[in-house]
């Protein structure tokens, strides 16, 4: 059984504006997390908010510009804040390529699973499960509007 | 089944010999502990605490038949751990539609 997360799309934009949109304080709130505090750089250590569900550390291992962005963080949890390389994490990576007929390919890596020990992954599926389950509802409504 | 027990799956899972162990068994066949134990590149007394490894997180299961020990996978208890990555790769795909939205604009 797979260890990893891998997902992949290719999206019609620049690898500068993609990048630009993952590794940028100010554009990555318009998709990811809702606010961005401390140092969004590599070698920096940043703590995302999602609203109501909560906080996470990351710690940011690269920024390439404009290919190759890494972090890690404790994925999901009562989210984790504090120093993320002092507990087992995991690597979240994302790689822009350029196509040959225009627009990228976006490749997202998780790594890292199984090094998580018992009880930081339990009581982050615990909190995970509830934030799944409002993304889903989300994503739900999304596709139900779209068909209507 | 637990938060727990996913979680020991994939502890499980997370070492070279094991996974090996548990791709022999992948197409749902038990084997003898014996013949599980082979060519692994451990000694059979290793292989047997791996394998016990497996047992303990539920990933597979022994049978007693006659004077030898089958062992077979347990599915169910693989599911769980790829419902649990399902759940990740679904959030994972809706942040990265909201990415590709914003920057196609």
């Amino acid at each position: 059984m797979q260890n990893i997360i891998q997902r992949e799309l290719s999206i019609n934009a620049s690898a500068e504006r993609i990048y630009n949109a993952i590794a940028t304080a100010e554009q990555v709130v318009k998709w990811f997390p809702e606010a961005v505090t401390g140092e969004y750089r590599a070698g920096g250590q940043a703590v995302l908010s999602f609203g109501e569900l909560g906080q996470s550390s990351i710690y940011i291992e690269a920024a390439q510009p404009y290919r190759y962005f890494a972090y890690r963080w404790v994925p999901g949890s009562n989210h984790f804040v504090g120093d993320v390389r002092a507990v087992p994490n995991t690597l979240v990576e994302f790689r822009i390529e350029e196509l040959s007929g225009g627009g990228c390919k976006v490749s997202l890596t998780e790594t890292g699973f199984a090094d998580l020990p018992t009880d930081i992954a339990e009581a982050s599926f615990g909190q995970n499960s509830r934030g799944w389950d409002f993304m889903l509802q989300r994503l739900q409504q999304h596709f139900s509007m779209e068909t209507k | 089944m637990s938060q727990t027990a996913v979680v020991q799956i994939f502890k499980a899972l997370g070492d070279p010999v094991r996974l090996q162990i548990v791709q022999r068994l992948s197409n749902g066949v038990p084997l003898c502990m014996g013949e599980l134990s082979k060519d692994l590149g451990i000694s059979r007394q290793g292989a047997r605490k791996q394998i016990q490894a497996l047992v303990s997180a539920n990933v597979v299961q022994l049978h007693p038949a006659g004077r030898e020990v089958k062992v077979q996978l347990d599915t169910a208890a693989l599911a769980q751990g790829r419902n649990f990555i399902a759940k990740l790769e679904a959030q994972w795909d809706q942040r990265l539609q909201a990415l590709k939205q914003l920057v196609e604009q």
